[in-house]
């Protein structure tokens, strides 16, 4: 077990400095940041003083070594915009992203496990069929469309829920159900077959054979039989959710690191955007080392192979 | 393993609900929520190329001098005369009984300290360019300073109402990093607090030294989806927004709860034609071809049913409220068939294909229609234009500024506030500037004249040959001057500002 | 396929995933009428792929004339609507209907396109792992991983600012974005599956690992396979609106689905027509193809855990 945690963990970190590589790689090739970091008028000698200001005029591997020696030590420099530590900046922003990514999760398994225990029990049948598309229909929505909507019937309409912003448990709910919906259909697909599995093993039979309600068996085992490809799948989902959170925290003025990390990106505020994603890398690869564990605890044909 | 689902669902439900809390004091009354599409990246004026971070300084800094939105003239603020003494020097007297917001006076040191910061070659401060100009500040007595300018500078005056007073004290001792977080003003309004990307809190400076502001508390939120900005309005949650797209004039007027105001703003809006060749050989470095494009389009049909109204037509690139625009020179009317003829002349009697590089909508709300417009009158005429749209302004921009736009682009041009005819004849018709795509010797010389004297009669006449040689020349495709549209909830009373800075100490309640 | 050991005992075991048998599933009118969700999934997907196909013939209008006098037209059955515009025109006076019938060639091509382009890569690398296993497994999923966390956003902002935004490069984006499921996946398949002792024969009579991964492993992944790859055509699509959304999608005034909804989603407040229908299409499309993935996959492999 110690030598799976132990290849893991290094795997873990080949992944992060790999992204941190990648991502560098990739600002450098989209543009010049210093034409965005000037005002539109500013003259040539500027720009070559703003070059050399921000160590742009280095070779591209010098550049990464610099940051990667100051990136360990938790110093991901200043931010070319707002001269701030761009850790600083990064740091203040993960909660409300966090506390979103929690909230749809939530919301995902509230729609998504009485779906698909619903689904599973009556499977085939016109139920079956309907709950599929009740949780489709969540992600077969493009995000902003739904939050939009929801707005617009909720805040506009019945008045009763604000329309954006982020403070009050009331803010909360129209962006986690959006962003709930968004993940659903898979995660139902999993509980359904997950319970239709448990549906026909033995100790099911023997169960309904003592007489103990068969509904009740089924959910309870169906739970522990679906738990771990629903964890390993909601780990997975961690990454993605941050594409729904993007749109998420845009539509309802939700101010997490999310948009902080699109905007830097347009921005090509070099400082903020590697932080943002090695920090946001090291929190997704901790959450699926984590599911990793559990499961290879649970199931040691996964971490033998 | 269901309880531990269980007790994870709980504790994720208890981390969703231990939010940061509503934490306001205010209360609705007493409170003007004011909406932003971005957030500004410092607080430090000076320091950012936002126009975001222009409005929030009006709000907690003042300037040496500010422009009267009726007269739309300099006036004193800060100081209180300006003076030239000589070519290169200018005399100003400054206000005295100023506070900053720590109690501290302002005085000439805090206007000489200001200057050097951002005139400081080693710092980089983005506002160094606007100020370039002035070489010296020099301190006469605590409420008198000299500005010594490299050469003559006539929109120094201008340029008064461009930068906002720091205090001396606070940039020697606190810092420039201190800064960006904590800005000391002595304006009418104090900063709070600052959620970054989330909203800002300012209270009223009850020591203003001038008139008091209406509101105590202005929250200003950063709301970057138009539609829920929209929404916010009509439900009641923010009281003033900006940039509302002439489409949607109609869902705030009929709400019932808010109501549109616009007013004709200093951008102006124009395609640029790559005469300059800058991307290439095209068919704009004809001038026959830029005029056929000019006498094809029927810019003011398209202000009537495209932008109901919402544009004034110019005749070249300067605005109506610039120092130095020339009311006399009319504008291209459409003429279809001296477009083709001209075609034909220039040699493309078939037509001529061209790209068309657009840009998103980002500071025009309209563009993408009247832009569809502008198309399919140019086909009338037999340019066969193949669209290419960019809808990342960054991308965009970083395009224009690589030369690789050409030969046809959608642009506009806010002159920084400034109403002077050379805020953008320098940059968008001087040969070889960043965003400068046409090149004339001509034009060059015009605009160094009107640059290097201070006689305001001389410059006048001098713009008026420019803007007539622009237009002779057909050095762009023109269309008109932009108006702005606000949303104000019913519950307040605004003007819409002509220079498109938000000052939420002019908001008053509405009377019941 | 039974494997027969030299003693001629099988042995195989009888929970077999049907795809390890022998011959494909039997078609009858019975089984039809069990998946008949399936199938009326299936036929309304062909509808809509038959509309983007005969596109030029069945749209009323050409889906890029301009026409500004009548701009944001309602739908006809509304105050002010017409018959000639059906389901109205958007903000410069384009028929909605024509673009959205356009729009759906633009979005099936992407869509499948990008499938194609990421599903060959995942499976083959998803084998690579899975068969080969030790360091080349290691590699491959640490590959993935990084994949997985890279921010897609990031990705899709390089690709289209270098190489600008086209249908080809969207595809690339799309198609980059999404193979390291098929990775997964198949990586944990082939895990199982080579272990079976008809592979362990075959190593030992000598056959090829190129031989044993495509004609012996890889056509029992096939149900997967197609499963997934159907399912994830719809997931295309949703990502194709996300782009736009960004501005880095289709660029008008090519029509595709995302994008008329990107550009339309300031109007849901007064126009709504004119991002509700692409919307709406959209949402039926990835409706349908889940639906018929669904059957797909119970009608191929009822055990399959998608």
């Amino acid at each position: 077990m110690k030598r799976y945690a132990l290849r893991q963990l290094l795997q873990l970190g080949v992944v992060v400095v790999g992204i941190s590589m990648l991502a560098f790689a990739i600002l450098h090739v989209i543009g010049d940041p210093v034409l965005l970091l000037l005002p539109l008028n500013a003259g040539k000698e500027e720009y070559e003083r703003y070059h050399k200001l921000l160590g742009l005029d280095k070779p591209v591997y010098v550049q990464y070594w610099k940051f990667a020696s100051r990136a360990v030590q938790g110093d991901f420099g200043k931010s070319w915009y707002t001269d701030t530590p761009a850790f600083t900046l990064v740091l203040e922003r993960m909660p409300p992203t966090l506390y979103l990514t929690s909230a749809g999760l939530v919301a995902a398994l509230l729609i998504a496990l009485p779906l698909g225990i619903l689904a599973a029990l009556k499977r085939h049948s016109l139920v079956d069929n309907l709950c599929t598309m009740l949780a489709v229909a969540g992600q077969a929505m493009p995000i902003f469309w739904l939050g939009i909507m929801l707005i617009i019937v909720f805040a506009v309409r019945l008045k009763a829920l604000p329309a954006s912003g982020y403070g009050t448990w009331q803010h909360f709910l129209m962006p986690a159900f959006t962003l709930g919906a968004f993940l659903a259909p898979l995660t139902m697909r999993l509980v359904r077959s997950g319970v239709i599995e448990i549906m026909n093993m033995d100790y099911i039979r023997t169960a309904r054979a003592k007489g103990v309600g068969e509904n009740t068996v089924v959910v309870k085992h169906a739970f522990r039989n679906a738990c771990i490809p629903i964890i390993t799948v909601l780990g997975l989902q961690f990454g993605q959710l941050l594409g729904g959170a993007i749109v998420t925290e845009t539509v309802f003025a939700w101010p997490g690191v999310a948009t902080l990390t699109v905007e830097s990106i347009r921005n090509q505020d070099f400082p903020v955007v590697q932080c943002a994603v090695v920090l946001l890398a090291l929190i997704i690869v901790s959450v699926n080392f984590l599911v990793d564990m559990i499961v290879g605890l649970i199931d040691p044909r996964i971490r033998l192979g | 393993m269901r309880r531990t689902l269980v007790s994870g669902s709980a504790l994720f439900l208890l981390l969703a609900l231990g939010c940061p809390p509503a934490a306001d004091a205010q209360t609705r009354d007493d409170t003007l929520v004011y909406a932003l599409q971005s957030d500004v990246d410092t607080w430090d004026p000076p320091n950012s190329v936002l126009r975001e971070a222009i409005i929030l300084g009006y709000h907690v800094f003042d300037h040496l001098a500010v422009r009267d939105l009726k007269t739309r003239r300099v006036v004193p603020n800060l100081a209180l005369s300006w003076k030239a003494l000589n070519d290169t020097t200018w005399e100003v007297k400054l206000r005295q009984g100023v506070k900053f917001h720590d109690g501290s006076p302002f005085t000439a040191r805090d206007v000489k300290a200001t200057f050097e910061r951002v005139l400081d070659p080693t710092k980089k401060m983005t506002a160094r360019g606007n100020h370039a100009k002035i070489k010296s500040v020099e301190i006469v007595d605590d409420h008198t300073v000299k500005f010594h300018t490299d050469g003559p500078y006539p929109i120094f005056v201008e340029r008064l109402t461009a930068l906002v007073m720091a205090s001396e004290k606070v940039i020697k001792d606190k810092g420039h990093e201190w800064m960006q977080e904590h800005p000391i003003g002595t304006g009418p309004y104090k900063l709070v607090k600052w959620d970054r990307k989330h909203e800002h809190l300012l209270v009223r400076n009850d020591e203003y030294w001038g008139p008091k502001a209406p509101y105590k508390y202005v929250r200003i939120r950063i709301i970057p989806e138009q539609a829920t900005q929209i929404a916010e309005l009509i439900s009641g949650g923010v009281d003033v927004i900006k940039a509302v797209p002439p489409d949607q004039i109609d869902v705030i007027n009929k709400s019932g709860q808010a109501r549109t105001a616009s007013s004709p703003i200093l951008r102006t809006a124009f395609l640029q034609l790559d005469q300059a060749a800058r991307s290439g050989p095209n068919p704009f470095t004809d001038r026959r071809v830029r005029q056929a494009a000019n006498l094809a389009t029927d810019m003011d049909g398209i202000i009537k049913h495209v932008l109901n109204g919402l544009g004034d037509r110019v005749a070249t690139a300067v605005n109506p409220m610039a120092f130095g625009f020339d009311a006399g020179l009319k504008p291209y009317k459409q003429d279809l068939a001296a477009a083709k003829k001209l075609l034909a002349e220039a040699g493309y009697p078939s037509g001529v294909d061209i790209v068309y590089n657009q840009g998103p909508p980002t500071v025009e709300p309209g563009l993408l229609q009247t832009d569809e417009a502008i198309v399919a009158d140019l086909t009338k005429a037999g340019f066969r234009v193949k669209q290419n749209y960019v809808g990342d302004n960054t991308v965009f921009v970083a395009r224009i500024k690589d030369s690789k736009a050409g030969p046809m682009f959608s642009f506009s041009w806010g002159y920084y506030s400034v109403f002077d005819a050379d805020a953008i004849l320098y940059d968008i018709f001087k040969c070889k500037e960043t965003y400068a795509y046409y090149c004339n010797p001509a034009m060059d010389d015009l605009i160094i004249q009107g640059r290097s004297t201070l006689d305001q009669k001389k410059r006048a006449e001098v713009y008026a040959k420019a803007q007539k040689l622009a237009f002779d020349d057909a050095a762009y495709l023109f269309k008109w001057g932009l108006r702005g549209v606000w949303g104000i909830s019913n519950r307040v009373d605004y003007q819409a500002p002509p220079d498109e800075v938000d000052r939420m100490f002019l908001v008053t309640p509405r009377k019941k | 396929m039974k494997a027969v050991s030299a003693r001629g005992e099988v042995v195989l075991e009888a929970d077999e995933p049907a795809a390890l048998r022998a011959g494909p599933p039997r078609m009858s009118l019975r089984r039809l009428w069990r998946f008949k969700w399936g199938v009326a999934a299936t036929a309304i997907i062909l509808t809509i792929v038959g509309s983007a196909v005969w596109a030029p013939w069945i749209s009323p209008w050409d889906p890029l004339s301009v026409d500004i006098r009548h701009r944001l037209g309602p739908p006809a059955w509304m105050d002010g609507g017409t018959r000639a515009h059906v389901l109205g025109t958007d903000q410069v006076g384009r028929d909605l209907l024509s673009r959205v019938i356009y729009g759906g060639r633009v979005s099936l091509i992407i869509g499948v396109a990008a499938v194609l382009v990421s599903s060959s890569i995942g499976v083959l690398l998803g084998l690579a792992a899975g068969y080969f296993a030790g360091r080349m497994d290691w590699t491959i999923m640490t590959l993935v991983n990084v994949m997985l966390t890279f921010p897609f956003v990031l990705l899709a902002l390089a690709v289209i600012a270098v190489l600008g935004p086209s249908l080809v490069n969207m595809i690339i984006v799309l198609g980059i974005a999404d193979w390291p499921l098929y990775a997964r996946v198949i990586r944990a398949e082939t895990l199982a599956i080579r272990e079976r002792e008809f592979i362990l024969a075959g190593r030992a009579l000598g056959m090829s690992h190129a031989r044993l991964v495509f004609r012996q492993i890889l056509p029992n992944l096939v149900s997967v396979i197609v499963v997934i790859a159907t399912l994830q055509v719809a997931r295309v699509i949703i990502l194709e609106s996300f782009l736009s959304f960004l501005g880095l999608g289709v660029q008008p005034p090519t029509p595709a689905w995302g994008n008329m909804l990107g550009e339309g989603r300031v109007y849901m407040l007064n126009s709504w027509w004119i991002a509700t229908f692409p919307g709406l299409a959209i949402f039926v499309t990835t409706l349908a193809i889940n639906l018929m993935g669904n059957a797909l996959r119970d009608w191929l492999d009822p055990h399959m855990k998608l």
